[in-house]
C-alpha cells in the first residue's frame, strides 16, 4: 500500500505550520522568503480549523468518488494515475466553483484573485522525490503523518495498548496537554 | 446486448463511459442531435468572451470513440420511440435496441414574444452553434439585448460586456436570478451588474422584436424601443419531451423516473437535465446542472447492466459569477429563520433554517465551505447546537464531528 496523509487530531495544536508551509510549497520560489514576496501571493491548500478547544488541519480527502470530479465541467479536476492524488489543472479552470459548492469537506477553495479552485494535490513533486508532502514535513507535533495505513494502524495500536498498561493515562502526550505544559514552565 | 443512448451530453457520455468499463462486449449507440464531438455547454459564455479556448470545450480526444467502442451517429435528431418494437426513428431510420437511454438534455425555453423565434440576430446561448453565430454576429453588433437573468442570462452579459458591447438586461420578474436569491442578496447583484455598466431592468419583460434590413434592430419592453443589433434569449431551459409522443413513457416537466433512472416502460430509461424525479421534494424534483447529468447518467448505465444502484436525489445547488463576484444558492429560499453574516465589503452570508435543519442558502462574495453547508442539508443534520456560527465562512468539517470529540474528551 502507498503511503498517505494521516491527521490525529488530538495532538492538533493550531500552530498552523502546515498552512505555511503548503502555500510555499505552492509558490513560485518555494522558500518563505519568496514566497511572503510573490504576488499574488501563494495560497495554501490547508487549514486549521478551530471549534473551542479543538483543532483540525482540514484539507482534500482525495475520495474515491470525488464530487469535485463529478461536478466539474471543464475537466479540470482529475485524478492523477500515477499517485491516485485528486488536482486541478489550473489551464483548464475556469473558476466555476462548481467543485466548491459539492465538496463535503471544505476541500476546495476559491482563489479569488488568480480565479482557480484551489486545493491539496499531495504535494507530487515531494512524493516523487520520496519526500513526505510539505505539510506534514512542517508538522512539529506529529498530528500529520505520512505512512501506509498498516504503519498507521500499528502505531495507533501501540499507544493505545501502552495506554492501557499505563493505567489509562496516554503515553503520547496530546495537543492539548502540550501547551498546557508549556505554560506551566513559563 | 445493443444500447442505444439519445444525446451526446455529459449524461451521455458519462453512461456510455461506465457501460464500457463495466461491459467490453456491449454494443453501444450514441444519436446525437448536434455534429460535433462531446463538449461542454459550461464554459460557452466564457468561450463567447474569449477567455476560453474552443480546444478546451472538448473534454475528450479525438479518437475517444473509436476507442472505447462507442459508433457515435452525428445529426440524427430522434423523432419517435417505439418501445414495443424495441427501437427509435432518426432521420428516418430504425434503430433497435435491447436497452434505451435517453439523455437528449434540455433545451432554451423561447417566450411567446413575437420576432423572439427566427429573427436574425436572436440566439440562445445553449450550443456550440449558437456560441459560434453570436461570435459571428458580435462584429457587427455594439448593443445588445439579454432576455432573462438566470445563469445563462447573467454569463451571456458579462461575456458582451467584456467584448465592449452595450448591455441591456431584461427580467420579467421583480429581480435579478429569481430562482436562486431573495430580494436583497438580488440588489447586491444588481448593483455589481450597473456598476458594470449593465442597464438592468426587471419587472419589464420583452413585448416584440423589431427587426431591420440588418436583422434585429431593437426590442421593445415596457413600451421603451430598445435599439440593439444583438439579442440573447435565456429565459431559462426546460425538457423536450416532444421524442416522446407515442411511445408511452410518462412525463410531467420531465421524464419521470425512479431512483434506477427507468421509466416507467421496461427497458428505457433516462438521465441527465430530461429527467423529473415526482418522489423528490419540490425543489429537488428538476436540476439541471452539470453533476446531476453525469451521476445520473451512471446510476442508468449500471441499471442498465442489471446492477441495482440507487441515486442519491438530485443536488439543488449552484453557482454562477457576475463580474467575478461568486454567487452561490443551495436548496429553498425559504425557512423558519435565517442566519446571517457579512464581512461590510459586499460579502453576505445567509442560511435558512426549517425545524432546526438547513433548508437552503445563499451566500455572495464569500462562498468557501458552501459545500460542508449543502451536504448537512442533504443528510439533515440537526443544527442548532452550531447557533450563529453556521453562517461563518469558519464554519467547516470539524463542526459536524463536535460531539465525537466531546465524548473522546469526557
Amino acid at each position: 500500500m502507498s503511503r498517505t496523509i494521516f491527521t490525529v487530531v488530538e495532538k492538533c495544536v493550531a500552530c498552523k505550520s502546515c498552512e505555511i508551509a503548503c502555500a510555499v510549497e505552492h509558490s513560485r520560489s518555494k522558500t518563505l522568503a519568496g514566497a511572503i514576496l510573490e504576488t499574488p501571493p501563494p495560497q495554501r491548500r490547508i487549514s486549521v480549523e478551530g471549534v473551542g478547544a479543538y483543532n483540525y488541519p482540514s484539507r482534500c480527502q482525495h475520495c474515491a468518488d470525488a464530487a469535485c470530479i463529478t461536478a466539474c465541467p471543464t475537466g479540470a479536476m482529475q485524478r492523477d494515475g500515477g499517485t491516485d492524488k485528486v488536482f486541478s489543472d489550473h489551464d483548464k479552470c475556469i473558476g466555476c466553483w462548481m467543485c466548491v459548492v459539492v465538496c463535503p469537506f471544505g476541500g476546495v477553495t476559491a482563489d479569488p484573485v488568480g480565479k482557480k479552485a484551489v486545493k491539496c494535490d499531495g504535494c507530487p513533486e515531494r512524493t516523487a522525490r520520496g519526500e513526505a508532502p510539505a505539510c506534514v514535513a512542517a508538522c512539529p507535533t506529529d498530528t500529520l503523518l505520512y505512512l501506509t495505513p498498516e504503519e498507521f494502524a500499528a502505531q495507533r495500536r501501540q499507544a493505545t495498548a501502552k495506554a492501557a498498561v499505563c493505567g489509562g493515562e496516554s503515553a503520547t502526550p496530546n495537543g492539548m496537554d502540550i501547551l498546557r505544559s508549556l505554560k506551566r514552565t513559563h | 446486448m445493443k444500447i442505444v443512448i439519445i444525446g451526446n451530453g455529459p449524461a451521455a457520455v458519462s453512461a456510455a463511459e461506465t457501460l464500457r468499463q463495466q461491459d467490453r462486449d456491449c454494443e453501444i449507440v450514441m444519436l446525437s442531435r448536434e455534429s460535433v464531438p462531446f463538449y461542454s455547454p459550461c464554459p460557452l459564455a466564457e468561450y463567447v468572451e474569449g477567455s476560453v479556448p474552443k480546444a478546451h470545450l472538448f473534454l475528450r480526444d479525438r479518437d475517444f470513440y473509436a476507442r472505447t467502442g462507442i459508433d457515435i451517429r452525428y445529426a440524427r435528431p430522434v423523432t419517435r420511440i417505439e418501445p414495443q418494437a424495441r427501437q427509435v426513428w432518426a432521420e428516418g431510420e430504425a434503430v433497435a435496441y435491447d436497452r434505451l437511454l435517453i439523455a437528449s438534455g434540455s433545451r432554451a425555453f423561447v417566450p411567446p414574444v413575437p420576432g423572439l423565434a427566427g429573427t436574425r440576430g436572436v440566439f440562445e446561448l445553449k450550443t456550440l452553434g449558437d456560441a459560434e453565430a453570436i461570435l459571428e454576429r458580435i462584429g457587427i453588433a455594439r448593443r445588445a439585448v439579454v432576455i432573462g437573468s438566470g445563469f445563462i442570462g447573467l454569463e451571456a452579459v458579462q461575456a458582451l460586456v467584456r467584448r465592449g458591447l452595450e448591455v441591456t438586461l431584461l427580467e420579467a420578474r421583480e429581480q435579478v436570478l429569481p430562482a436562486m436569491l431573495d430580494g436583497e442578496m438580488a440588489a447586491l447583484v444588481e448593483r455589481r451588474l450597473v456598476e458594470h455598466g449593465v442597464q438592468v431592468r426587471t419587472g419589464c419583460g420583452a413585448e416584440r422584436i423589431l427587426e431591420g434590413a440588418d436583422g434585429v434592430r431593437a426590442v421593445l419592453a415596457g413600451g421603451v424601443e430598445i435599439p440593439c443589433e444583438l439579442v440573447i434569449c435565456a429565459a431559462g431551459v426546460h425538457a423536450d419531451l416532444s421524442i416522446l409522443e407515442g411511445s408511452g413513457i410518462a412525463a410531467n416537466r420531465g421524464i419521470l423516473v425512479d431512483k434506477r433512472m427507468r421509466t416507467s416502460v421496461e427497458g428505457v430509461f433516462a438521465a441527465g437535465d430530461v429527467i423529473e424525479r415526482p418522489d423528490a421534494p419540490e425543489k429537488h424534483r428538476i436540476v439541471p446542472n452539470w453533476p446531476n447529468a453525469v451521476s445520473t447518467g451512471r446510476i442508468a448505465a449500471w441499471n442498465m447492466l442489471g446492477v441495482v444502484r440507487r441515486h442519491p436525489g438530485l443536488e439543488a445547488v449552484n453557482v454562477v459569477r457576475v463580474f467575478d463576484l461568486p454567487i452561490a444558492s443551495f436548496g429553498v429560499q425559504t425557512g423558519d429563520s435565517c442566519l446571517r453574516w457579512q464581512d461590510g465589503r459586499g460579502a453576505v452570508r445567509k442560511v435558512l433554517l426549517k425545524e432546526g435543519r438547513l433548508a437552503g442558502g445563499q451566500l455572495i462574495g464569500e462562498i468557501n465551505g458552501t459545500g460542508v453547508l449543502h451536504e448537512m442539508m442533504k443528510k439533515g443534520t440537526a443544527v442548532e447546537r452550531f447557533g450563529t456560527h453556521l453562517a461563518h465562512p469558519g464554519f467547516g468539517y470539524i463542526h459536524t464531528l463536535e460531539p465525537l470529540r466531546a465524548v473522546k474528551w469526557a
